[in-house]
């Protein structure tokens, strides 16, 4: 187990050496840098005070040495400063990233909920009513487009019916205490998570039915089934706990996207979270902020995967064995 | 809908005796202002980068730093300037110099008093270097005479309206010296959380959410403003902002906040109002323009013959639901002052424009007349249908025609940088004094390479150039107008770059928030005589 940890830690170092490299080079790759942007809607032309932009956001150097620089600060754990926010990097991210942990850990939440239950239900009543409506509402979950479903359900749930309020993460100037702030958050939170659940919600359900139908097959159901297990034991301890496997790969690959948060999500339900962040960042070709928020992410993505091995073993004691 | 009473003088003509009238609030008659509350208010772009940024940044970062950040005057929606920081402004005989009379009694909301070293620093170490940049050239020196007077030398005689239109303008914002004296103005801390004069002072910011702003207790003008609180929030997405209005959630957003088929629907209910004016000092057009660098478009034949194949009142009905104009000539015609209608107009007429590009020497070959690169910028999601259209227009005309239409930063580079494109769509926004937001399009001294929003055609004509060197300093406003008349005239028949359309913005506002519209660009508003009736 301690093998498996160091291993993955280990695989940091390059991960992340790897991401900037290839991050900065795209970005140098595409047309235009921040320099031109804040330039631009500074609206400065005067040569001079152009040149002493160029010095203070070091776009002067030439791009190797703005790499080397970028690459040296961040093993010293500084990411860097954001001429564009006026703000070290680290701060920005850090203003922004409870609010997207908050909403992507509740839609994951709502989604393995939502999804597993479904699967499971729709593995056990196969080929019935109840298997057909939950793979029409997958499918329907998963093709609909994001910000479609959370303009409808802002129009019905927020405006029409009032219960939820359209949009944010807190009332503003509320402030009465860390309780009532949490319910605040949380009266907040329900509209966005469960438009982002509902979508990944489908994948888990599909996947779980599927797996499920796959161990329903196998012997050693039969055989519980033979010793006089009752139903649900058989379902709950013998076929779910085998057929969760796959949820969890699954799982292990969304966790590592929790970073990146929802641009889509987040503009409908303007939830300050780093998805906006991230993409004004790549639209002014704000390459500190950009990378600043990619080395976190492939932090996140490590440890992630670490999680999810471990998980397996806890899962299928037979992979210990290998 | 404005109920703003029109204090309808010149500075000029305002002593210190008129100006203590603005010590009242001065809304006479019509209904009693009521105080309190808290407004929520959002506009149809992003959050800033930056609550205040020093040298423009846009106008989301002067969205939010105006309510903090005032300047010495104002330009009201019937283009009349007002006092704010400062209760006179003379020229000399000659033009050459400015006596600047400051108002009394005035503090920074860190309690300090706010005097005339203050404007001595905004106009030598900001506004000449940083915010005003060409506006200001001729700005030799200034000083302070007394705690309360500042007079500006300059090289050459300034005219008055176009002082008073930077110190109005985006690019007068009065900053503290004690606080910024010293540091690099550009990156200093403060301006996520400025601090000025102005009647709200900067409560909280949470990134990605909003700025919370708390009434000014000790503004100068006293009972303003009449709001307790004014929240700014941002929305990302125009059908968020609809539903946020019609549950009651949001109570003012400028510039186009919600989709354009949704106003009619929202707006007819009553309780929501769809404002056009107060957009006249920052007036939008959607341009087109000829890089001079090719030889086709050298041609000035070719150019009126491309403007003649757009049929630009269709642009206006179906891209901006008739949320704009056709332009005429190159000033917005909501520019009241300077604007004519006496200019070459391209009515669309694709027969004329084909047997104009027959006679200019390009005849259909093999199907085609010639070819060329079509560079739409993507910042506004208009700019992609106009740029198919357009695409499809001049391919009506047997051009081929390669689109793109490219994000922001590329946009920005092949057009203003790389000069990388033949036909280019583009906007901009001007104020209503012409120098230099509108003129530098076609001055031979706006081609400044990778400055964006300047000549990027490359258009250079000494006829034209000496026409705007004669308005830079002619100080006799009439003679002013008729160069002005003259620089449009000539501009719109040589065509190296024109307002397809003009813009019409729109405030969406709940019937019941007052007196929102004092001056002739609501996105720099204070909304210190904004009130509530709830």
């Amino acid at each position: 187990m301690n093998r498996i940890v160091l291993r993955r830690l280990a695989q940091v170092i390059p991960l992340v050496l790897a991401v900037i490299v290839l991050n900065f080079v795209l970005i140098h790759l595409a047309p235009g840098s921040l320099f031109d942007v804040m330039t631009a809607e500074q609206q400065i032309s005067d040569p001079a005070m152009l040149d002493q932009l160029r010095h203070t956001y070091g776009v002067d150097q030439p791009t190797w040495v703005q790499l080397a620089k970028y690459i040296w600060s961040v093993m010293r754990l500084d990411l860097g400063f954001s001429y564009r926010q006026n703000a070290p990097v680290l701060n920005v991210i850090m203003d922004q990233l409870p609010a997207t942990v908050i909403l992507m850990l509740a839609a994951t939440s709502v989604a393995l909920l939502v999804g597993v239950t479904a699967g499971v239900l729709a593995s056990v009543r196969v080929n019935t009513i109840w298997d057909n409506l939950i793979s029409l509402a997958a499918v329907f979950f998963f093709a609909a487009p994001s910000f479609w479903l959370g303009i409808m359900m802002t129009v019905l749930f927020a405006v029409k019916l009032g219960w939820f309020p359209v949009g944010g993460m807190r009332t503003i100037g509320a402030g009465n205490g860390a309780f009532a702030d949490a319910l605040d958050v949380m009266h907040h939170l329900v509209l966005p998570a469960t438009a982002l659940g509902l979508f990944y919600a489908a994948t888990y359900a599909r996947v779980m039915r599927a797996s499920m139908l796959e161990v329903f097959r196998l012997d050693f159901v039969r055989t519980a089934r033979a010793k006089g297990l009752s139903p649900s034991r058989v379902v709950v301890a013998h076929v779910m706990r085998n057929a969760l496997l796959p949820i969890v790969t699954l799982l292990g690959l969304q966790l590592g996207t929790i970073l990146g948060g929802s641009v889509v999500i987040e503009a409908v339900f303007s939830w300050p979270g780093i998805g906006s962040l991230l993409f004004d960042s790549v639209m002014s070709r704000n390459f500190p902020m950009v990378l600043g928020v990619l080395v976190l992410g492939s932090l996140l993505v490590a440890v992630a995967n670490a999680t999810v091995d471990l998980l397996y073993l806890r899962l299928d004691p037979r992979i210990r064995a290998r | 809908m404005s109920r703003f009473s029109r204090r309808d003088f010149l500075i000029t003509t305002a002593g210190a005796a008129l100006a203590s009238s603005m010590a009242e609030p001065a809304l006479a008659g019509l209904e009693t202002p009521k105080r309190g509350g808290t407004l929520i208010g959002t506009w149809g772009g992003f959050e800033p980068q930056s609550l205040f940024v020093p040298p423009g940044g846009g106008s989301s970062p002067y969205f939010t730093s105006t309510k903090v950040l005032e300047r010495l005057i104002r330009l009201t929606v019937d283009l009349k300037f007002e006092p704010v920081l400062a209760v006179d402004i003379k020229p000399s005989a000659d033009f050459k110099s400015y006596t600047i009379k400051l108002r009394e009694g005035v503090t920074w909301h860190d309690g300090n008093p706010f005097t005339a070293e203050d404007v001595v620093f905004n106009a030598m170490q900001y506004w000449k270097p940083i915010s005003a940049g060409v506006s200001l050239d001729a700005l030799e020196s200034a000083e302070a005479t007394d705690p309360l007077t500042v007079v500006l030398k300059f090289k050459a005689p300034v005219p008055e309206f176009f002082l008073k239109s930077v110190l109005a303008g985006k690019s007068g914002l009065v900053i503290p010296k004690h606080i910024y004296a010293g540091s690099n103005i550009i990156t200093n801390p403060i301006n996520n959380a400025p601090i000025g004069t102005g009647p709200f002072k900067v409560k909280e910011w949470v990134r990605g959410s909003h700025v919370e702003y708390l009434r000014n207790e000790k503004y100068w003008n006293p009972g303003l403003p009449y709001l307790d609180r004014l929240v700014i929030r941002w929305w990302r997405d125009p059908a968020s902002r609809a539903a946020a209005f019609e549950a009651g959630q949001l109570d003012i957003g400028t510039f186009n906040p919600i989709p354009m088929p949704d106003i009619a629907r929202l707006a007819s209910g009553g309780k929501i109002i769809a404002e056009t004016k107060g957009y006249a000092n920052s007036a939008w057009v959607t341009t087109i323009e000829f890089n001079q660098r090719r030889d086709i478009f050298n041609k000035r034949e070719v150019r009126q013959a491309l403007m003649q194949a757009i049929d630009r009142q269709f642009i206006a009905d179906t891209v901006f639901f008739g949320r704009a104009r056709p332009s005429l000539g190159a000033v917005h015609s909501s520019n009241t002052i300077f604007f004519t209608n006496d200019v070459q107009d391209y009515p669309f007429d694709v027969k004329k424009a084909g047997k104009m590009l027959d006679a200019a020497g390009f005849p259909v070959k093999g199907g085609s007349r010639f070819k060329l690169s079509l560079v739409s910028a993507g910042w506004f999601e208009e700019n992609i249908k106009i740029g198919q259209y357009v695409k499809q227009a001049f391919e009506d005309l047997d051009i081929t025609v390669d689109l793109a239409v490219p994000d922001r930063a590329t946009s920005l580079k092949r057009i203003y940088s790389d000069y990388d494109y033949d036909v280019a769509i583009s906007n901009n926004s001007g104020g209503i004094e012409l120098i230099p937001s509108t003129t530098q399009y076609y001055t031979t001294d706006g081609i400044v390479k990778g400055a964006a929003f300047r000549n990027a055609t490359g258009y250079s004509n000494p006829k034209l150039d000496e026409i705007v060197a004669k308005m830079t300093v002619e100080t006799d406003e009439p003679k002013r107008i008729v160069l002005a008349k003259d620089f449009d005239r000539l501009a719109t028949i040589e065509a190296p770059l024109l307002p397809m359309v003009d813009l019409e913005p729109v405030t969406i506002v709940r019937s019941d928030v007052r007196n929102h519209s004092a001056t002739a660009d609501f996105m720099g508003e204070s909304w210190a005589e904004l009130w509530l009736d709830r």
